[in-house]
């Protein structure tokens, strides 16, 4: 197996890396408002591996588009390495979501008629790597996550596992702070998952912060820390 | 006869008077009819009295009572040409126009006009004027076939209508497939708990002719909405009464016995492509 | 990877999509094409006509067309006073008229005749032996006036250069006292103006008079003095604008015309209906090209709602995005924009056949005429279209709420 690649910050430094107080997420609906946020706080550090669990609609993934920048809260704060979100341009928290953070989706989300290698390649591009640069680094993630020899096959052509690797070598492309992952075993057989989980494994090993919103006890397991939500609020933690 | 200055063309009607157009009555001062433009651009209207000359530097001009206005026979042929015209009796024009000093002068005029009470005998009938009278051109107002520039206008809007129906009929199909796409997985179950492709067919097709119907006639119906616009357009430009554009029901039948058809076959032909698939094909993401 | 090549793979994932929709702009973008060549053409055509004749300046006695309203009196005074003018190279005076000629079956058949002083200039192309003699040409000129021939005259009439033939002045079905006059067919040529089929004889302005072929005069006028056009060319480097204004000043009363001024006055009047059909025409293919690819884009954006919701999380900007569809739109369009140029060459060719069918026209004339501004303004509504096409997607996809989007993928 090959070593777990470079990502931003290999040791663990001092200080938050996502701190997040009052958490509050309301949408408007016919019907009236739902509160799926209910005044979350979260801090997470650097190198850690947190997990977030609870039935459906309590509001983890919502907690999670929240902390990943790609959604905002109704109310309360969010500082990304101690530099708040909230007022930040979108060209700006766009920047952020592809330099400093990886996102892993449960749908996988591959660009169907690019190639695995492609996929992994392009964001990296769109972040001004040179061409160097970008092979070197595409090869090393496709290694990593074990699909070498199958770079240049479409998502069609990958089982869903495959998939799913290819989609954390794209998410870990640019070397991010902070791997975010929304049920990423959750349209995967149980051994695949298993796989996953080893992966991100390996990954908090070398260093990698992850949040990972699960419900594989497998994924959970493995896991620093653990957060339980329920009705949009966190409840417990546990280790 | 001098020949009459385009600007002050006049028309001469029969000897009888036409309504309206006779000398006012005590004045002594002979009556014509002024066209809607000719009244419209000069400012003139019933009653006016006006001086009319056969020469383009107004020598010699003759006073005449307007009596009516009129809306002159929108002429296809003279489209573009300003319908500045009168019209006065026969004598008054000759009086205008006729050199005194040619004795045979008041007895000339440019055409006589018939209508014939059996249009099948015209040849006959010129046959018969052509024996009494040698010398006179006698045509039928009819022009031959191959002489008709709207035949020939019809042919080039065919033509383009022809072209705008390949064009619309590849927008059609893109728009097929991708319909045909969207419910590439509903189809797929439904061959997958055992449908046939036949009868999924037909259910297209009838949706096809359904949905092909409806926009056709809608597209009947904008034309027709449509054409008050293009001819209030084209009539206040030319300053015609002429009606350029006409829906017709021979034309509204035709057009949605082109669209119907088409926009049926651009589904099943859609559809078709997808089905020809197999069933696994058509549930995988 | 490049908005471009990022565009053709997403093109590429729906083949037969993007095909018929390169197909719909290629058909329409001829039709616009067309229309654009269509919009001036008629001008374009009429122009180079007029210009072949080597004259610049035309001068009538009314607004009416040569040879269609009254001749210009004192034709040959006005004549001299122009050819006098330090502008003008030559002035000539042109005459038209009606002659008829009775055919081998007994038949009568009309023909137009015009007549024109003797200039450097040619009026007409020689297809077969000689041209007009020059006036005066010496001993051993033939005294039987000759005529030049058009091809349909000369081919009906059964007459070969040398030959002789009889005009007499009129219509077919005149009755005229006016003997007919002989002429001598000096040569078969083409003229500018004829149409298909025409019947044109041209000759001298001593030959026309003589034979009475100008129609209806008023008496005690000079028939020799009289003209129906006057043609001025003009020496190298003077201004057509600057020739007219001195012809006016010499002769007041004439009307006075520069080829362009001629062209503005039929693109007003007679030509207008052509270039009224062909801006509706141009707007509506235009229209329809934006429709196309706009609903072609917005169905593909919609389909992959997801996608784009995806890649906005991944960090792509919005303007990233919108490149992306900017590019999809421009590669959709501009390959159907370069289908429809040889597209619609090839259809403007048809449809030129089926307009030139119409009565009268010279041959030489064409309705729809290549010119750069035509292509010119073809890729500027193309493209006009194609970046108006993408807004709406744009809008779609860069303004679509990432996380929701998300969320309804997973639930739908």
């Amino acid at each position: 197996m090959t070593p777990a690649p470079e990502t931003s910050e290999g040791a663990v430094l001092g200080g938050a890396l996502v701190e997040a107080r009052g958490l509050w997420k309301t949408y408007p609906m016919p019907a009236g408002p739902v509160d799926a946020l209910r005044g979350a706080d979260i801090r997470i550090g650097r190198g850690e591996y947190v997990a977030v669990t609870g039935p459906s609609g309590c509001g983890k993934s919502t907690l999670l588009h929240i902390l990943g920048c790609v959604d905002s809260p109704s109310r309360g704060t969010l500082h990304f390495e101690g530099r708040p979100v909230a007022g930040l341009p979108d060209s700006e928290r766009s920047r952020l979501r592809l330099t400093r953070i990886g996102f892993v989706f449960q749908r996988f989300y591959l660009v169907p008629m690019l190639t695995a290698w492609e996929n992994v390649e392009i964001v990296q591009s769109e972040a001004g790597a040179g061409k160097a640069a970008r092979r070197e680094r595409t090869a090393e993630l496709l290694d990593f996550v074990g699909l070498s020899d199958r770079a240049g096959h479409r998502p069609s052509q990958l089982s869903g596992g495959e998939m799913q690797r290819v989609a954390i070598a794209r998410a870990l492309a640019n070397r991010p702070s902070l791997l975010l992952a929304d049920e990423p075993t959750g349209e995967l057989d149980e051994e695949t998952g298993e796989q996953i989980a080893s992966l991100f494994g390996r990954l908090h090993a070398a260093g990698t912060s992850l949040v990972v919103v699960t419900h594989n006890p497998a994924l959970a397991e493995r896991a620093g820390r653990r957060l339980s939500m329920r009705g949009g609020r966190i409840l417990e933690e546990g280790a | 006869m001098k020949r009459i200055p385009g600007i002050l063309l006049a028309f001469v009607i029969a000897a009888r008077s036409a309504a309206g157009l006779a000398e006012a009555p005590g004045t002594g001062v002979p009556s014509i009819l002024v066209t809607r433009q000719l009244a419209e651009a000069r400012h003139l209207s019933t009653g006016d009295v006006v001086r009319l000359s056969n020469d383009p530097s107004g020598k010699d001009p003759r006073t005449f009572r307007i009596a009516g206005v009129y809306e002159p026979v929108p002429d296809p042929m003279r489209l573009t040409a300003k319908r500045w015209e009168a019209r006065m009796h026969l004598g008054d024009l000759l009086g205008m126009t006729a050199d005194p000093a040619d004795p045979a002068a008041a007895e000339e005029v440019s055409a006589i006009h018939l209508a014939s009470r059996n249009r099948t005998d015209l040849p006959r009938l010129q046959r018969a004027i052509a024996a009494r009278a040698p010398g006179v051109l006698v045509a039928a107002s009819d022009l031959p076939e191959g002489a008709d520039p709207f035949r020939v206008l019809e042919r080039f809007h065919v033509a383009i209508s022809i072209v705008a129906v390949f064009g619309s009929t590849a927008f059609l199909l893109a728009l097929m497939v991708i319909r045909a796409e969207e419910r590439r997985e509903v189809a797929g179950i439904l061959r997958l708990v055992g449908f046939p492709r036949g009868k999924i067919l037909r259910q297209v097709l009838v949706e096809g002719i359904a949905v092909a119907g409806a926009g056709a006639v809608f597209g009947v119906v904008l034309a027709m909405a449509t054409q008050g616009i293009v001819n209030a357009f084209f009539q206040w430009h030319y300053d015609t009464a002429l009606v350029f554009v006409r829906v017709t029901p021979g034309l509204a039948v035709q057009c949605v016995l082109v669209a119907v058809p088409l926009g049926a076959v651009a589904g099943f032909v859609a559809s078709w492509s997808l089905l020809r698939r197999e069933v696994v094909d058509l549930l995988r993401r | 990877m490049s908005p471009a090549a990022f565009a053709l793979r997403s093109l590429g994932r729906d083949p037969v999509r993007a095909a018929l929709g390169i197909a719909g702009i290629a058909i329409v973008g001829a039709l616009l094409l067309d229309m654009l060549l269509l919009s001036r053409g008629l001008l374009v055509s009429f122009g180079d006509l007029l210009e072949s004749t080597g004259f610049e300046v035309r001068v009538t006695a009314t607004d009416a067309l040569p040879g269609m309203g009254p001749p210009i009196e004192e034709g040959n005074e006005a004549l001299r006073k122009i050819a006098a003018l330090p502008e003008a190279d030559e002035a000539v005076a042109v005459r038209f008229g009606e002659g008829c000629v009775r055919l081998a079956s007994g038949r009568e058949r009309g023909v137009g005749v015009f007549a024109i002083g003797f200039n450097r200039r040619k009026e007409w192309t020689i297809l077969e032996r000689d041209d007009l003699p020059a006036p005066n040409a010496g001993p051993g000129a033939s005294e039987v006036p000759s005529l030049l021939a058009s091809r349909t005259f000369a081919s009906e009439a059964g007459l070969r250069p040398g030959d002789r033939v009889k005009l007499r002045p009129g219509s077919p079905g005149d009755e005229s006292v006016l003997p007919a006059t002989e002429f001598r067919v000096a040569g078969i040529a083409s003229f500018p103006f004829d149409g298909e089929g025409s019947r044109t004889a041209a000759m001298g302005l001593p030959s026309f008079s003589a034979a009475h072929l100008g129609g209806d005069r008023p008496r005690g006028a000079d028939p020799g003095g009289e003209a129906d056009l006057l043609l001025v060319s003009l020496r190298p480097g003077e201004s057509p604008e600057g020739a007219v204004a001195a012809i006016r000043r010499v002769a007041p009363g004439l009307r006075v015309f520069s080829i362009e001024e001629f062209l503005a006055r039929f693109g007003r009047t007679d030509f207008s209906y052509f270039r009224q059909i062909s801006a509706a025409l141009a707007g509506i293919t235009g229209f329809f090209v934006f429709l196309l690819v706009a609903t072609l884009l917005t169905v593909s954006v919609n389909q992959r709602l997801g996608e784009v919701a995806a890649l906005r999380a991944l960090g792509f900007s919005r303007r990233r995005v919108a490149s992306d569809l900017v590019a999809e739109s421009a590669l959709l369009v501009g390959a159907g924009a370069a289908l429809s140029v040889p597209l619609g060459l090839a259809l403007a060719r048809v449809l030129d056949g089926i307009l030139r069918t119409m009565p009268g026209l010279p041959e030489r004339l064409h309705f729809f005429v290549a010119t750069p501004r035509a292509f010119l303004l073809h890729a500027l509504i193309l493209g006009g279209a194609a970046l108006l096409a993408a807004a709406w997607p744009i809008g779609l996809a860069a303004r679509l709420p990432i996380a929701a989007t998300l969320r309804k993928e997973l639930v739908g």
